[in-house]
């Protein structure tokens, strides 16, 4: 039998239709991990990749691991079609937060006495009071080491995030025998996150369009209603979910049914293979 | 086929936060295979009614029955009785568990433990009969309203119940989905399902249904057509409730 149904059409007067804009990246990475061009691939395959070349990026030198991170944005941003500008701020973040601990990696001081020791090791330095402050040759080419890992492993990380939905890695993870209990938190979390933002975005914009927002100090206290609502809300809303799961039958666990329609492309297999052994080889070269 | 599927008989029911009754000695019969609607203002009972109805609560005094039988309250019956009324609730977020469409609709059948095939078989069913069939595998917070209620729909016709019960199924839709809402529901109808519909769009209830419940404070004031309903403007001008503006 066919059914009627309620088509969808974009409607601008419902503002319940819009996604929520405050906290866009959340919401993007999700929404690019189901579609993504490399959707169709399996899961699996995916993930044995991303963990391989994260596997060799962190046992190999420097120059493959720019190598790694080149390749890795090849797949992410060409093959998978991930926007570069969404790509290149998540590998932002990295290099930003890679950036703030280098400083002490490579400023080295001691005290005026033991100048001699560290002579070598150093590359530039000045003398304050009783202490020699120089910037260390060791402490520098760690930093890079540090620098180029940590970049290597979140192109890695991030080719995983931002092209295996979380729903495909949970269904991994149930496969592999992860206890129901941890594959059930993690979905409600999951489903939480976004009722939780919404809520919070709906509650945001309420304040706002009556003037909770105008200077600063309003803003305090407007912040302040907005996470006690946010709580009593979450609290609300779980009751009203315990509801909606008794009512569809819940039993002790939670157990759903997917289709697997996943394709093989071999140019990707190919690649992968071809990729992760040159790397490897690499290393001894 | 029995005459009424679902009875309550001097129902009383009162939320713990509550000093007021939310239903106060409710005596209602759902007639099978109607279109029901069920009206009546804010917090008149509707909500606790559907609630009470799919097993979820359990009255304080009185007694609730389906097809004659009065409920137990255990796990094992009261998971038989839900797969027979259906409940699709107001809000779409609070029935849509799972995280995506497809997921979302084999739920409820997992829940009964069916055999796998038999599951795979029904859920493509319904994700053709909804038209769901390109969202399977879009996770269900990407949805527009809609979207939800098509989904929360199909997630309990999938279940093939006797009997389904929506709370204000209308409310947020603009009317061109309500009109392919109606449309669904009336093709749920032909097919041989009772439906229970609270609402506050009389003009939907004047055109839609063949059976009107009127409840007030916990009561039920009044059932009948709505021809029949409509025609007692005092009782409704009393309530509060107006008329159709195409009943004139």
């Amino acid at each position: 039998m066919q059914l009627g149904y309620i088509r969808d059409v974009p409607n601008r007067k419902n503002p319940k239709n819009k996604p929520a804009k405050q906290f866009p990246m959340i919401h993007q990475i999700d929404t690019l991990s189901y579609t993504n061009r490399l959707r169709k691939l399996s899961p699996w395959h995916k993930l044995i990749f991303a963990f391989t070349t994260l596997a060799i990026s962190l046992a190999s030198d420097p120059r493959v691991q720019i190598l790694t991170v080149i390749w890795m944005s090849i797949w992410t941003v060409i093959y998978a079609k991930i926007p570069a500008k969404v790509y290149l701020q998540l590998l932002m973040f990295t290099i930003v937060f890679g950036l703030m601990s280098l400083p002490a990696l490579i400023v080295n001081g001691v005290s005026i006495f033991d100048i001699e020791s560290v002579k070598l090791d150093s590359w530039y330095g000045i003398t304050l009071g009783n202490f020699y402050v120089y910037i260390s040759h060791n402490g520098t080419i760690q930093a890079w080491n540090i620098l180029t890992r940590s970049l290597s492993s979140a192109s890695c990380v991030y080719f995983m995030i931002l092209t295996i939905p979380f729903t495909e890695i949970l269904g991994i993870l149930r496969y592999l025998g992860v206890p129901i209990l941890i594959t059930d938190l993690l979905l409600l979390m999951y489903r939480f996150i976004f009722i939780l933002l919404s809520t919070a975005n709906e509650l945001w914009t309420a304040q706002t369009s009556r003037g909770g927002y105008r200077t600063a100090g309003v803003g305090m206290k407007s912040l302040a209603i907005l996470i006690g609502q946010l709580l009593q809300r979450s609290l609300q809303q779980y009751n009203q979910f315990s509801l909606g799961l008794e009512a569809r039958g819940f039993v002790s666990e939670f157990r759903v049914w997917r289709q697997y329609r996943y394709s093989l492309e071999l140019r990707y297999i190919i690649e992968s293979i071809v990729g992760c052994v040159v790397l490897i080889g690499l290393n001894f070269w | 086929m029995r005459e009424y599927l679902l009875e309550f008989k001097e129902v009383y029911y009162s939320y713990m936060e509550s000093q007021q009754l939310a239903l106060n000695s409710l005596t209602l019969r759902i007639p099978s295979g109607k279109k029901c609607a069920l009206i009546g203002q804010n917090g008149c009972g509707k909500t606790t009614l559907l609630l009470l109805a799919n097993g979820l609560y359990k009255p304080n005094r009185g007694v609730v029955s389906w097809c004659g039988e009065p409920l137990t309250y255990n796990r094992n019956y009261l998971g038989r009785l839900r797969q027979k009324v259906g409940l699709v609730f107001q809000n779409p977020e609070q029935q849509l568990v799972a995280a995506t469409v497809e997921e979302d609709i084999s739920y409820g059948l997992c829940n009964l433990g069916l055999p796998v095939v038999e599951i795979q078989q029904r859920v493509e069913e319904v994700l053709i009969e909804f038209e769901l069939t390109n969202l399977a595998q879009t996770p269900t917070h990407h949805l527009s309203l809609g979207q939800k209620k098509r989904v929360s729909i199909a997630d309990v016709m999938v279940l093939r119940p006797e009997l389904l019960l929506l709370d204000e199924p209308t409310a947020y839709l603009d009317i061109k989905q309500t009109r392919n809402l109606i449309a669904m529901l009336n093709k749920i109808h032909q097919h041989g399902t009772t439906l229970v519909m609270a609402t506050h769009d009389l003009d939907l209830v004047y055109r839609w249904a063949d059976w009107v419940f009127v409840m007030d404070r916990g009561k039920l004031m009044l059932e009948g057509s709505p021809q029949d309903v409509f025609g007692q403007r005092r009782l409704l001008e009393e309530l509060e409730l107006g008329l159709p503006l195409i009943c004139d």
